[in-house]
Formats: structure tokens, C-alpha cells, sequence
């Protein structure tokens, strides 16, 4: 399932590592409980990192297109 | 953006350059090889000079950026991180890279006490990378086909090792063993597996990543790993059981797969999105052509193998699979691996009004592109001289060493470049 607009960073074609801070920033923006998604042709390890030490959840779902979903908890 | 990345796990800068730097060398003795025994290199695969040379390509080069990247990379492509980056990179590059330039010593002067010598130092070395890599990588789930495929690839690499190993022992012990079935077998666990499948999974993230192409599709690229190893597994079989067909049918196997992976990289290569075609652009496609070249003879001498004791068809083959194609997909993304780690390392020193050099200016892309119209030249040659080595073998060999020296000399640049980024930020 893909979140309202405003509420997902598309990342497919940006150039590392602005997915990155799209995403930290978008994370900035949201409300404890809330929810955000990052579209990607790949998983983002490094990512998963910050937001483990952040203590945020998410859930990540590969679709057939190849796009990866991770769906960040704020 | 700065306290971001510095939460990053990289490894030490040390831990993969160090292969980097040393690599292309073996590339420049390559040619030095061609240059010195001319037509001898081209005579036959079995030839001295010739198992030199293919050594020095694929365990000097090859390999070495291949363990360089894959330390560096582990964390990033599947969240592993292997223990004590910088001592196991102490231990595996001296070991490699002596290992590679004994085994080479030893197959020209056929000298068994340089064979073993060899293979204790690539056994111990490549032992030590597998179990490192091994530990970090199967510890991780397969959560995408990138993973599933490292997973793969170094299994593939303990394989290619240990036949390896066998087959050095009993070259130097004069052991009474068939050991062209057990060479092919070697050849496609190593290229075929360890750095077939390798670099898939590398590319799954790499070919988006870098050249702004759509993704590899799920499925297929969930099951191209699984198809190669597969295929390698019925080689083996063929092999223990002594069973041609099967043999052939797994070799076609392997052509078709290796065949649908390059098919699909260039279909995303024609949908994206970064217009200036840059260096590691104009090596992929490079390599993707050459690439389909050398798997439709592979193919074909499945299905008909008189073709390959057609005059010139091996040396040709090998010149379009090892030159034209891994190395040149290897020398692409050391373009783009290479200045971002540059970059990545300087970035803790950058301060607010004072930011550190682009990865461009750390090294810079037309240099790249100029390697590269050099080493197309050097691999045209290279494939004429398979074909008439009388004449060409000596030109395409230089034109090897300055293509490669020129590869060495634009990434000891960008170390350069870096060193002095860094004392600038430092004295600041």
C-alpha cells in the first residue's frame, strides 16, 4: 500500500545520497506514530542504521517492478 | 547531513584502496607478458605463458578488486559488516597479491616450488576473506537478490579456490590426474559463479544507483543466482561422473542465464535517465556487448563443440570474457566506487563556508573516459592479435600496459588528491 503523496519520498531516481536526507528530512516533519514511506530501486542499509539508533520501525516490501517500500514509523 | 553520515559503518578508507591500487599493476604485467612472448600467448590456453597471463588478469586484477569492494561494500548492499575490516585486509591483500604474482612465476617457469609456494599463499589469504566475508554475509537474512546472490558468490569462490588449490598441488606434485575437465570446471565456478553472480548482485544496486536506470525486476532477479548455480552444480556432476552432454548442457545453461542478465542490463541502460554518458557508462556498455559476444560463443560451442578448436575461437573467447567483459565491468564501477569513497572520507573534515572537493575534482571523470577510448583500443587489438598474434600480439600488449598504467596512475591521483584535501582541511 502507497501513502498520500505529500507522505512518500520517491528516491528511484535520485542520486545517493539525497534519498537519504529527503527522507531524514520528511522525518523531521512528522508527528510521533505517523508514517512515511521510501521508494527505491535498492534496500537502504545505511538508512535502516540511522533510523534503528533513531528508534524508528519500519517494514520493508519488495515489489515485482523492483522498487523496494520501506514504510518508516516516525 | 555531516553528523548523518558519520553515523555511516564504512570501513577504513585503507581497507579497500589498498586493493585497488595494486591491482591494475597486474593488469600492466598482463600486457608485459603479451610483449615479451608475443605469439606463444595466443598459441594455446595450456601454454605457460598463457596461464600466466590469465592468472595475472583474473587472480591479480580481478580478484583483488573484487575482495577490496566486497569489504567495502558488505555493509551497504546487505547491512554486514565484516569484523576488523583494516586486519583482514592486512592479512588478504600481501597474501593475494604475492600469491597472484608467485602463481603467475610459477606456471612460466613450470616450477613446482613456485606453485606450492602459490597456493599456500592464495589458499591462506582467500581462507581467511571467505570465512570473514562468510561470517558477516550468512548472518544477515536474503532479504532482497542482492544478498541471496553474495551469499552465492562466495560460496562460489570457496569452490573455486579449493579446485583451484587441487589442481596446483597436483601440478607440482605430479599427480596423474586429468586436469583440463577440472580447469573448465575451475573456469566456470570462478567466472561463472564467484564473478558471474558477484556481479549481479552488485549490479541489482549499482546500475540504478549510478546510471539512473529503472530497477532490475523482482523475479528474475530473485532466480538469476539460483540458475548459474544450478547450472554450476550440473557441471560438477558432469564432471564427477564424466558425462559430456551434461557438461553441455550445463555450459548452455550458463550462456543462456549470463545471456538474459545482459539483455536485461542493457534494457535498462537504454531507459535512463542520466543523459552524459560518463566513464563507468561507457565501460558497462562496453561490457555488456562484449559480454553477449563471448556467451553466444559459449553457446554455441554447447551446442556444437568442434567450434572451439576452431583456430583463435578460445583466445578470442578469452580475450571478449576476461578483458572485454568482467574487467571491464569491474573497471566501471571502480569510476564511481572509488571518488565517492574519496569524498565519503573527507566529508568529517568538511566545516560551515568550507566544504571539501567534489567527487569530481577528486578524480575527475574526463580522465576516466580517456582510460577508457585507450583501453578499447588495447582490447580491439587484443582480440585481433588472438587471431593474428604474429603481428599483433606485441602492439596490443603495450597497449595493455599503457591503458592500465594509465588506470593505476588516475586512481593513485584521486589518493593524491585526497592526502592533500585532507592535510588542507587539517591545517585549516
Amino acid at each position: 500500500m502507497t501513502l498520500q503523496a505529500e507522505r512518500v519520498v520517491d528516491g528511484r531516481f535520485m542520486e545517493p545520497p539525497q534519498p537519504f536526507v529527503a527522507t531524514m528530512e520528511m522525518l523531521d516533519t512528522l508527528q510521533p506514530g505517523e508514517e512515511m514511506q521510501l521508494l527505491l530501486y535498492r534496500e537502504p542499509h545505511p538508512l535502516y542504521r540511522v533510523l534503528q539508533q533513531n528508534g524508528h520501525g519500519w517494514r520493508t516490501e519488495l515489489q515485482d517492478d523492483g522498487t523496494f517500500v520501506v514504510t518508516i514509523r516516525c | 547531513m555531516q553528523a548523518l553520515l558519520s553515523y555511516d559503518q564504512s570501513p577504513p578508507l585503507s581497507a579497500p584502496l589498498r586493493f585497488f591500487l595494486t591491482a591494475p599493476l597486474f593488469l600492466v604485467l598482463a600486457g608485459t607478458l603479451a610483449v615479451l612472448e608475443g605469439e606463444a600467448l595466443f598459441a594455446s590456453r595450456w601454454t605457460p605463458a598463457a596461464l600466466a597471463a590469465t592468472h595475472l588478469v583474473t587472480a591479480g586484477f580481478m580478484l583483488q578488486i573484487m575482495v577490496g569492494a566486497l569489504i567495502q561494500i558488505l555493509p551497504v548492499l546487505a547491512g554486514a559488516n565484516l569484523a576488523r575490516p583494516r586486519l583482514i585486509a592486512g592479512i588478504v591483500h600481501p597474501g593475494l597479491a604475492l600469491g597472484a604474482l608467485t602463481l603467475a612465476f610459477g606456471f612460466l617457469q613450470s616450477a613446482p616450488g613456485w606453485l606450492h609456494a602459490a597456493g599456500v599463499l592464495l589458499g591462506a589469504s582467500l581462507a581467511v576473506f571467505i570465512g570473514a566475508a562468510g561470517l558477516a554475509i550468512f548472518r544477515v537474512p536474503s532479504t532482497s537478490p542482492s544478498i541471496r546472490g553474495l551469499k552465492l558468490s562466495v560460496i562460489a569462490l570457496a569452490v573455486t579456490a579449493a579446485s583451484g588449490l587441487f589442481m596446483l598441488l597436483a601440478l607440482a606434485g605430479g599427480w596423474a590426474v586429468p586436469l583440463m575437465p577440472l580447469a573448465d570446471l575451475h573456469a566456470a565456478w570462478g567466472l561463472g559463479g564467484w564473478a558471474g553472480i558477484l556481479l549481479a548482485a552488485v549490479a541489482y544496486v549499482v546500475v540504478p544507483m549510478f546510471q539512473l536506470t529503472p530497477g532490475y525486476p523482482a523475479k528474475p532477479a530473485w532466480r538469476f543466482p539460483l540458475l548459474l548455480m544450478a547450472a554450476l552444480l550440473l557441471w560438477s556432476l558432469a564432471w564427477a561422473v564424466s558425462a559430456e552432454i551434461l557438461q553441455r548442457l550445463a555450459q548452455a545453461a550458463l550462456a543462456v542465464g549470463g545471456l538474459l542478465f545482459v539483455g536485461q542490463t542493457m534494457k535498462l541502460q537504454a531507459a535512463r535517465r542520466r543523459a552524459r554518458p560518463d566513464s563507468t557508462f561507457r565501460y558497462w556498455q562496453g561490457a555488456l556487448y562484449a559480454s553477449l559476444l563471448a556467451l553466444l560463443m559459449l553457446l554455441a560451442s554447447a551446442v556444437h563443440p568442434p567450434l572451439a578448436g576452431v583456430p583463435a575461437w578460445m583466445g578470442v573467447f578469452g580475450v571478449l570474457i576476461l578483458l572485454a567483459g568482467l574487467s571491464a565491468f569491474i573497471i566501471g564501477m571502480l569510476y564511481k566506487i572509488v571518488p565517492f569513497l574519496l569524498w565519503l572520507h573527507l566529508q568529517p573534515l568538511a566545516r560551515p563556508g568550507k566544504p571539501v572537493p567534489p567527487m569530481n575534482k577528486l578524480l575527475a571523470d574526463k580522465d576516466g573516459l580517456g582510460q577508457w577510448r585507450l583501453y578499447l583500443a588495447a582490447l580491439l587489438l587484443a582480440v585481433a592479435a588472438a587471431i593474428r598474434p604474429d603481428w599483433l600480439a606485441v602492439p596490443a600488449g603495450l597497449c595493455l600496459m599503457a591503458t592500465a598504467g594509465w588506470l593505476w596512475w588516475n586512481l593513485a591521483v584521486g589518493a593524491r588528491n585526497y592526502r592533500r584535501a585532507r592535510l588542507a582541511a587539517v591545517s585549516a
